[in-house]
Parts: structure tokens; C-alpha cells; sequence
């Protein structure tokens, strides 16, 4: 009898967790796939930093969509974005993949323009700025500035 | 007799081909490159070696310098959203200071040119909008890259942004101005940018 009590609560406890880990990972997936209500614009830049689908999309640090894809066109990086419905960017909007803190992750800072037009669903963010690579930076440092 | 003149047609042909190859850079590249011919021509002229003929030679620059960028466009873009409120009395006084304080930034930088190797490694065109990019070789052969981003404007490329070891200028201006506008004001940001301009 308390055999059984021991089995019992072992299968519940196993049903609630493959319970919560669906849900879970229905609700990330969802985000990262549809993303509810929004828009998708693309960027190319000369190198993607080694960004990632699902990597958040920011303006002045406040996150307002996520990477959708990363694939490689013309042998440059075009980046997919997805953003939220009721974020308009300006067709002079520069958008450049930065880095949390020193060795943090990598995301995509959007600075906003001053242009009237504003860029369409299906669109694309025309000025782009790769990471800065801290690697070289510091190499330059290591070895001197030429300059 | 006749098989000479084919065969010299077709050695004419590959000449023309393989010559040309080169010359088929895009109008955006040659007319970047023909502005940074004109500077190197001017910094390499002995004439203006003499330190006393340095402000003659930095005005023949600004001169060349001003007709490939467009300081209205590079301004605008720099003051981003804060552009839109200005008067018009506000952006003609703007963009010559901004233009100065560029003038004042980079000059310097250029005059220190010694021969420099400068290698056109690219270029993009999208409607109105195009991209150059050039490196430029140090003389202990570092590579420098650098982009200029050009609109087209009556027929004339004009640069709007340049990206040098992929760091936007346009950018790098646009969150400093930013945040002097925001922590103080439009009238805070002239006033700073008169200080820099006058203390170089």
C-alpha cells in the first residue's frame, strides 16, 4: 500500500513537470517564432558577431523585438528582425550588434533616426555597424597603435 | 595578311577587356576616389610644405572636402530626432559648426598622411544609396578599413556617413549629441561644440 503512495506521487510528479516543461517550452518557442503581434525588417552587416535567433533587439536598452534569423547572403550577415507593433523606425535608424558588458551577449541596439519616412514592414535598416572586436582592440593595444 | 589583322583583333579585344576591368568601378568609387586624389595631390604638393602655408593648404582641403560631403545630410543625421525641432535659424547655424568640428577633428589626422597606401576593396549600389569601402595601408602594413556611405544628389555621390574600422562617424555622433541634449539642452550642445571648435 504505501508502495503504491510512493509510485503515485513519483507519476505525478513527473506528469506536472512534463506539464511545466511543454509550457515552457511552448511559451519561448512562441515567442521566438511568432512573436504575437509585429513586423519583421532586415539588416546586412559585414559581420554578425556571432549574434543568434531569439538575441533581443533593444533601443535605448529597452527591449522592443528579437532576432528572428541569421543567414548568410552575398557573404555578408543579413539578420532578420522582428518588432513590435508599436515600434516605428526611421528610415535613417542605425542599427549595430553590441555586446553586454565585456565578454556578455551579444544584441542589436537600434538607434533611431531623425528621417520622416519610416521603414515598412518588410523593409530594411540600410546603415549598419558590425561588433567591435574587443580581440583586435586589445592585440592593438598589446602591440601599439599604428598612428 | 588578313589572319594577322585577326588575330591582332583578337590581342586587340583581351587588351581591351583586361585593361578595362579595372576602369569598371562604379561611378560612387570614382568619384571618392577622384576627391581622395585631389587631397593626396594637395598634401603632397611641396608648395604648401612650408608651416607657414599650412592654413593655406587646410583651406584647399576644407574646399575639396566640401564638395564630396554633405554636411546638411551628416548634421541631420547626427542631431537624429532633435533635428525636427529646430528652426531654421537653429540648422543654419548647426551645420557649418558641425562641419567645423569635424573640420577640426579629422584635419589633423590627415595632415599626418605619409604616402599611405589606399586599396578600393568594394562597392554597393542600392537606388540612391551607395557604399564604398577602401582600405588604407599604414606604412608598418596594418589595414585600415574604412567606409564612406554616399546618396545620390543630382548626379553627384555624396558622403552621408563614414565608417572607419566599422565605427559609424554619424553614429558615434548621434548618442554623444543625444545625450548632451537630453541631460541639457539644444543651446548646451551649441555652446560645447563652439568651446571644442575654438579651443583647437
Amino acid at each position: 500500500m504505501r508502495k503504491l503512495d510512493i509510485e503515485l506521487a513519483v507519476g505525478l510528479f513527473l506528469i506536472v513537470g512534463t506539464i511545466c516543461l511543454g509550457y515552457l517550452s511552448i511559451k519561448l518557442g512562441k515567442m521566438e517564432i511568432f512573436g504575437g503581434e509585429g513586423y519583421n525588417v532586415h539588416a546586412i552587416f559585414s559581420d554578425s558577431g556571432g549574434i543568434r535567433t531569439g538575441s533581443a533587439v533593444e533601443i535605448a536598452g529597452v527591449e522592443v523585438g528579437r532576432v528572428k534569423s541569421v543567414s548568410l547572403e552575398d557573404y555578408q550577415a543579413k539578420i532578420m528582425i522582428h518588432l513590435d507593433q508599436d515600434v516605428k523606425i526611421q528610415e535613417d535608424s542605425i542599427a549595430s550588434i553590441k555586446t553586454k558588458g565585456l565578454i556578455g551577449e551579444k544584441y542589436v541596439e537600434i538607434s533611431p533616426g531623425g528621417a520622416e519616412e519610416m521603414i515598412q514592414p518588410g523593409g530594411k535598416i540600410r546603415d549598419t555597424q558590425p561588433p567591435v572586436d574587443f580581440e583586435e582592440l586589445i592585440a592593438r593595444f598589446v602591440f601599439g597603435k599604428v598612428e | 595578311m588578313y589572319r594577322t589583322s585577326f588575330y591582332g583583333g583578337i590581342v586587340l579585344c583581351f587588351l581591351i577587356c583586361v585593361l578595362a576591368a579595372p576602369a569598371s568601378a562604379g561611378e560612387p568609387t570614382v568619384q571618392i576616389k577622384s576627391t581622395i586624389d585631389k587631397v593626396i595631390d594637395i598634401l603632397n604638393d611641396p608648395e604648401f610644405k612650408a608651416p607657414e602655408k599650412a592654413k593655406e593648404r587646410r583651406r584647399l582641403m576644407r574646399g575639396v572636402a566640401d564638395e564630396r560631403f554633405d554636411w546638411q545630410e551628416m548634421a541631420r543625421r547626427s542631431l537624429a530626432r532633435h533635428w525636427k525641432d529646430r528652426t531654421d535659424k537653429e540648422k543654419d547655424e548647426f551645420v557649418p559648426l558641425f562641419a567645423d568640428l569635424l573640420e577640426r577633428t579629422y584635419m589633423n589626422r590627415v595632415e599626418n598622411y605619409s604616402g599611405e597606401k589606399v586599396t578600393y576593396t568594394g562597392e554597393r549600389i542600392e537606388g540612391k544609396y551607395a557604399l564604398v569601402s577602401l582600405s588604407v595601408f599604414t606604412s608598418k602594413d596594418v589595414e585600415i578599413p574604412i567606409e564612406y556611405r554616399l546618396q545620390k544628389k543630382s548626379d553627384e555621390w555624396l558622403i552621408y556617413d563614414v565608417s572607419i574600422e566599422g565605427v559609424s562617424l554619424v553614429n558615434n555622433y548621434r548618442t554623444q549629441f543625444n545625450s548632451i541634449i537630453l541631460n541639457s539642452s539644444y543651446e548646451g550642445l551649441v555652446a560645447k561644440l563652439k568651446d571644442k571648435v575654438a579651443k583647437n
